[in-house]
């Protein structure tokens, strides 16, 4: 192939849009939601100084003006209280300890990090390789490696307590006794704003039965989990259940302050020679896009039954995913594998949600929560919005 | 590390479906050592979730450009075969920990499988500003897959082999090392795994064969640098650039891990570089 001619930079700067701003987008369910994915040349360019840039406020600095919007959210009124600025965390296992993107993302503005899933013992992971792309989604295969949560109290928990933004500690174990230690230790640490127990781990006294697919399990653990901290405490439940509603009611009697939903569900990507899985582990969890309208699903169903506020989690790349999960009766979102593409996601997200409250003159988003809910009078919808003081 | 707007000044196909494209960035041009590597995000969202790594190709700080070579194999890279000149994408960079050249080292030999070529190259230019001699051992199925010379400075000795013999030596391109080892004070490399597992045996053996075990000690001396320390690498004869599957690549995920002899070790943030000595390679076989 020949070699194009070079074109001078100072001249081309700017004036052509990039490809991807010339193809059609997914419908947005709010038409006029601008996407979330700004074309690169639409972005400001990022300050040449080695500052931590805040690309999220930039882009939406038109928006910025106009009346204030309350995007604050307690997750847990009833205990202490886990207040956020607004409604946009990082999952867990997505955004490390909170401090490995700490250059490019102005870490302070995200509603809450959920830090990667801490065990009681340290743990080395799965055989690599422990991630690969499918349609629209990320096939991963981490195997919870961590430092245990000894390790990870030492080298983070100063940094955490000087931060604005909530630190929530994702907990995982293979045993009851296990996630009781590991909550004991966290129990009024400073720097630990509250505990997001991780469900999706083998339950070794139940034959391997993951916690979050065995009502009984998961009632358990969070009881026990109840008792040990006065924490507030957010239960991640898993989606690879015939119903979700049983156990989350379960979750909720057990005393669980918040419900996240939802955690990885079991894929499987073969390797370039079909010899073989792709994955060191063979099987992995699928996140991304691709699994959003399973998660939108749960939600849904999980807000008809319980009354504690709910966290959705699944595939949320743009404020119209932000919306859908608001109307189906979440009152935050967490971002994860959309950060690995743009680690400025959740700041702008936020940004873009304050926006769009100005928009519809909206004092706070609360309205926006639980609008796709059925509407049968007495029929439990939103409650997580009741639940600020 | 920064996010930085690229803007793609040069695209072309130079060897089948093997691509090398220039790009204005003049934040990445100045900072990237050899060895480290950009994060490149790709236009179609909502098909491909993930962004694409590759390894800073070329770095020339007085006209800020920057370039990476990669193999079109999946949608991702052909997407990056579609952009065209005055197009913007976004790179996170420059990530991951540069090569090593112990500064007394005069005589460099750098060993490149296939696309490791495109991991490689940038410490060819390091090397000889720095007065360094190279020798480039070079690869390849057959002369076709061959890395042009005309893409290569005319210092650095080239010699190719290749799997069908059509050009240079007829085999691996490990054969040719024990010819070097004498003359080589460091040796560097990236390519297929099995490659570099080869290279690591033959290093760790190299001492023994040379009599030149107890070098390490008579420069150094003293206490030995932690493993993994640029101390450490600095004194390694062998350093390899390691690829992996990465989700985050700024060591969030850790979806990059290789096994090393330490424990998993992040591609994206202990790498891409290692020494030989960190990695718990294979087996031969
Ligand atoms: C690489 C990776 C690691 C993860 N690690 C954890 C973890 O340690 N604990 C946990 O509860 N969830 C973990 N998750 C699940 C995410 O927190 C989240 O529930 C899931 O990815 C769906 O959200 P997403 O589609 O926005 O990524 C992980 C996900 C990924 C992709
Ligand atoms: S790619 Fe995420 S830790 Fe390396």
């Amino acid at each position: 192939m020949k070699a194009r001619k070079r074109v001078t930079t100072a001249g081309a700067t700017g004036s052509r849009p990039a490809r991807a701003s010339d193809r059609p987008r997914r419908t947005p369910t709010v038409r006029t939601v601008r996407s979330a994915i700004v074309p690169v040349d639409r972005r400001p360019r990022p300050p040449i100084g080695g500052a931590p840039q805040s690309p999220g406020r930039a882009a939406s600095a038109a928006e910025d003006r106009g009346p204030a919007v309350d995007l604050s959210v307690d997750l847990a009124p009833g205990r202490g209280g886990l207040r956020l600025e607004n409604p946009v965390l990082v999952a867990a296992g997505t955004f490390g300890y909170g401090v490995e993107y700490g250059e490019v993302v102005d870490i302070q503005r995200i509603g809450a990090i959920c830090s990667r899933g801490t065990t009681l013992q340290p743990r080395v992971g799965n055989a690599p390789p422990r991630v690969t792309e499918t349609p629209a989604g990320l096939l991963s295969s981490v195997g919870l490696q961590n430092p245990g949560v000894e390790a990870v109290l030492e080298r983070y928990a100063a940094t955490w307590a000087g931060w604005r933004v909530p630190v929530i500690v994702n907990i995982a174990g293979g045993s009851i006794e296990d996630y009781v230690a590991v909550a004991r230790r966290l129990d009024g640490v400073p720097g630990v704003a509250g505990i997001e127990l991780n469900l999706s781990c083998p339950n070794v006294a139940r034959g391997g039965l993951l916690f979050g697919i065995d009502r009984e399990g998961a009632a358990a653990v969070t009881a026990a989990v109840r008792r040990a901290t006065e924490l507030p405490l957010m239960v991640k439940v898993s989606p690879n259940v015939a119903d979700v509603r049983p156990i989350a009611l379960a979750i909720e009697a057990s005393g669980a302050d918040v419900i996240s939903a939802i955690n990885t569900l079991p894929g499987m990507a073969l390797g370039p020679d079909r010899t073989g899985p792709f994955l060191g582990t063979g099987y992995g969890g699928l996140s991304g896009p691709a699994i959003r309208p399973v998660a939108l699903r749960i939600v849904h169903e999980v807000a008809q039954v319980v009354s504690i506020p709910i966290v959705a989690i699944g595939g949320v790349t743009e404020l119209a995913d932000v919306l859908d999960y608001l109307a189906a009766g979440a009152v935050a979102v967490q971002v994860g594998t959309a950060i690995f593409a743009d680690p400025a996601l959740p700041v702008r997200l936020a940004d873009e949600l304050a926006a769009e409250c100005r928009r519809r003159d909206l004092a706070s988003y609360r309205p926006l929560v639980g609008t796709a809910l059925p509407r049968r009078p007495g029929a439990p919808s939103a409650r997580g919005v009741e639940y600020r003081p | 590390m920064r996010l930085v707007a690229a803007e793609l000044v040069q695209s072309r196909e130079i060897l089948p479906r093997q691509w090398l494209q220039s790009y204005h960035a003049p934040e990445l041009a100045t900072g990237t050592r050899a060895g480290q590597f950009v994060h490149v995000r790709t236009g179609d969202y909502s098909g491909l979730v993930l962004r694409r790594p590759f390894a800073v190709n070329t770095a020339d700080a007085a006209t800020g450009i920057v370039s990476i070579h990669f193999r079109s194999v999946g949608h991702g890279t052909e997407w990056l075969t579609r952009v065209r000149p005055g197009e913007r994408l976004e790179m996170l960079g420059p990530l991951g920990r540069p090569f090593e050249i112990d500064p007394r080292n005069r005589h460099l030999l750098l060993v490149a499988g296939g696309l490791g070529m495109a991991g490689i190259r940038l410490l060819v230019d390091e090397a000889l500003r720095d007065g360094r001699q190279v020798v480039l051992l070079f690869g390849a199925a057959t002369t076709a897959e061959v890395y042009p010379s005309s893409l290569l400075p005319d210092e650095v000795e080239y010699v190719v082999a290749t799997d069908d013999g059509s050009l240079g030596h007829r085999g691996l391109v490990t054969d040719l090392v024990p010819g070097y080892e004498a003359w080589a004070d460091q040796a560097f490399a990236c390519g297929p795994p099995t490659m570099l597992a080869t290279l690591a045996r033959l290093a760790a053996s190299r001492g023994a064969r040379l009599g030149v075990a107890r070098l390490g000690r008579k420069r150094g001396g003293g206490r030995q640098p932690a493993l993994g320390s640029p101390a450490a690498r600095r004194r390694a004869f062998l350093q390899v650039a390691m690829e992996q599957t990465m989700g985050c690549a700024v060591g969030a995920c850790l979806g990059c891990v290789v096994t090393g002899v330490e424990g998993p070790q992040r591609v994206c943030r202990e790498g891409p570089v290692f020494a030989a000595e960190e990695i718990a390679w294979e087996p031969a076989g």
